[in-house]
């Protein structure tokens, strides 16, 4: 807990990332509407891409800035020299992933309401924060183990999206899936239900991944 | 022999026998696998002729998976080891594996073209999951271009590993909540196929592994060939 909380306090001191983050995914909205090529007020059917699109994205930015603090102010070598399990690394680096990706999550999923439906979408924002949720879980995992894979590579900003994007594509398609069922028009449960299981799934496998493998991605 | 023993006839690189017999044996099944499928097994009554690059498509794509799962065990292997011949095993599978996959979408396309009409459909869930395969196998050669010695070989295991987790992650998302657009030829009941059919495909499929075993013998052996060299020049910058 120690760890997650001087990733916060670091975070609330500036508070550049999670403000960058938030505008970054305001922006990606406004662009998806107009790369739409249409000013139409309803674009319910497409609500699950756009707010999927938009959060995958701020992710991969997200997830790269958060050993920006550690590399270089050197709190990186003083971890690895000390005895802190590096699973605890692990877990303490994805909770801090995670509440940036919620508090993101916090602004747009009511935002792409707003934005673009027009149907009851107020009334599924409960199942699509439960998709989100465990969608955040997926990110955080993934995110931290190909971030550590990333961070001392050369090019390192260019390799992360080359890296994380692809390891994202199920979770975008599970998470516009479940937001689609719910709130893009058919309302089917068991298809929300369906994503919903995959992501946990999702979530389970990448953390046995991470767990078995983070020990090695700081071997040096 | 060891690479560098001159005195009883020419130097031999270990493994170039197997590299010369799965050569031979990939070559063999390949020519009698095309012959099979082309004037042996019979026509689709639905399909016609295209369904014979099921015989191909389906094969490759096997032997793709095959190459992916060597390369996570091999990454599993080398994680535990540091022996640098497993690394030199994962990247040639993932790299055999890469063009294999490539294929898969390449054929898959082609049929999907003579099918369907068009040459995506995106509500196919096995040439979309391909699709997402080659990509995120096309990025452990990013990873691996832009990290140094020890690292690059220990993130490459890494990346082996965790790409290969997201194969299956892959193919079920996209299916989840799928109209199934792609022919179902293997179903839990068993292959939705006559025999003669079954056994052509036995054969494609023989053939593509052994293919498979053929190009990492050979990639392999380049390696080992390069590294003797390299060690052969050391000793005479030496001498």
């Amino acid at each position: 807990m120690a760890l997650v909380r001087k990733d916060l306090r670091l975070e609330l001191r500036t508070r550049e990332t999670i403000v960058a983050m938030v505008l970054f995914a305001i922006v990606m909205l406004a662009i998806l509407q107009f790369g739409f090529g249409t000013r139409d007020d309803d674009l319910t059917r497409f609500v699950g891409g756009l707010m999927w699109v938009t959060l995958a994205f701020t992710a991969v930015l997200g997830v790269g800035r958060s050993y920006v603090a550690e590399r270089e102010q050197r709190v990186l070598d003083g971890l690895l020299v000390s005895p802190v399990p590096r699973t605890v690394m692990l877990g303490a680096k994805a909770i801090a992933i995670f509440l940036y990706m919620t508090a993101v999550e916090i602004v747009v999923i009511p935002l792409v309401g707003v934005f673009f439906v027009k149907g009851p979408y107020w009334d599924a924002i409960g199942w699509i924060a439960i998709a989100a949720v465990l969608a955040n879980i997926c990110i955080a995992l993934s995110g931290t183990l190909f971030s550590g894979l990333a961070l001392f590579t050369r090019a390192r900003d260019l390799i992360l999206p080359v890296l994380f994007l692809p390891a994202l594509v199920p979770v975008v398609i599970a998470g516009a899936g479940a937001t689609h069922a719910v709130a893009g028009g058919p309302h089917d449960m068991s298809e929300w239900r369906g994503y919903c299981l995959f992501l946990l799934a999702y979530a389970i496998l990448f953390a046995l991944v991470s767990v078995a493998t983070y020990d090695a991605v700081f071997d040096d | 022999m060891t690479p560098s023993s001159t005195t009883d006839g020419p130097a031999r690189i270990p493994g170039q026998r197997a590299a010369v017999i799965w050569g031979v044996l990939a070559t063999i099944l390949v020519v009698v696998s095309t012959i099979g499928v082309f004037l042996i097994a019979p026509e689709d009554a639905d399909q016609g002729i295209i369904q014979r690059i099921f015989y191909f498509h389906v094969a490759i794509a096997i032997a793709s998976l095959i190459a992916f799962a060597v390369a996570c065990v091999a990454g599993i292997l080398y994680l535990r080891s540091r022996d640098e011949r497993w690394d030199d095993v994962g990247e040639a599978s993932i790299r055999i594996g890469l063009l294999f996959s490539v294929l898969v979408v390449i054929t898959g396309s082609i049929w999907a073209k003579a099918s369907w009409g068009t040459w995506w459909v995106w509500s196919d869930p096995r040439l979309v999951t391909y699709l997402i395969v080659v990509l995120i196998y096309a990025a452990y050669f990013v990873l691996r271009s832009s990290a140094e010695d020890d690292r690059k070989m220990r993130y490459s295991a890494i990346y082996a590993i965790a790409g290969f987790a997201s194969v299956p992650l892959s193919f079920y998302s996209v299916r989840v909540a799928e109209s199934f657009v792609h022919p179902v030829v293997f179903t839990s009941s068993g292959a939705n196929m006559p025999g003669t059919m079954l056994w052509w495909f036995i054969v494609s499929q023989a053939a593509m592994i052994a293919l498979f075993i053929a190009l990492l013998e050979v990639d392999l052996l380049g390696r080992r060939s390069e590294r003797a060299l390299r060690r052969l020049a050391m000793r005479l910058e030496s001498a």
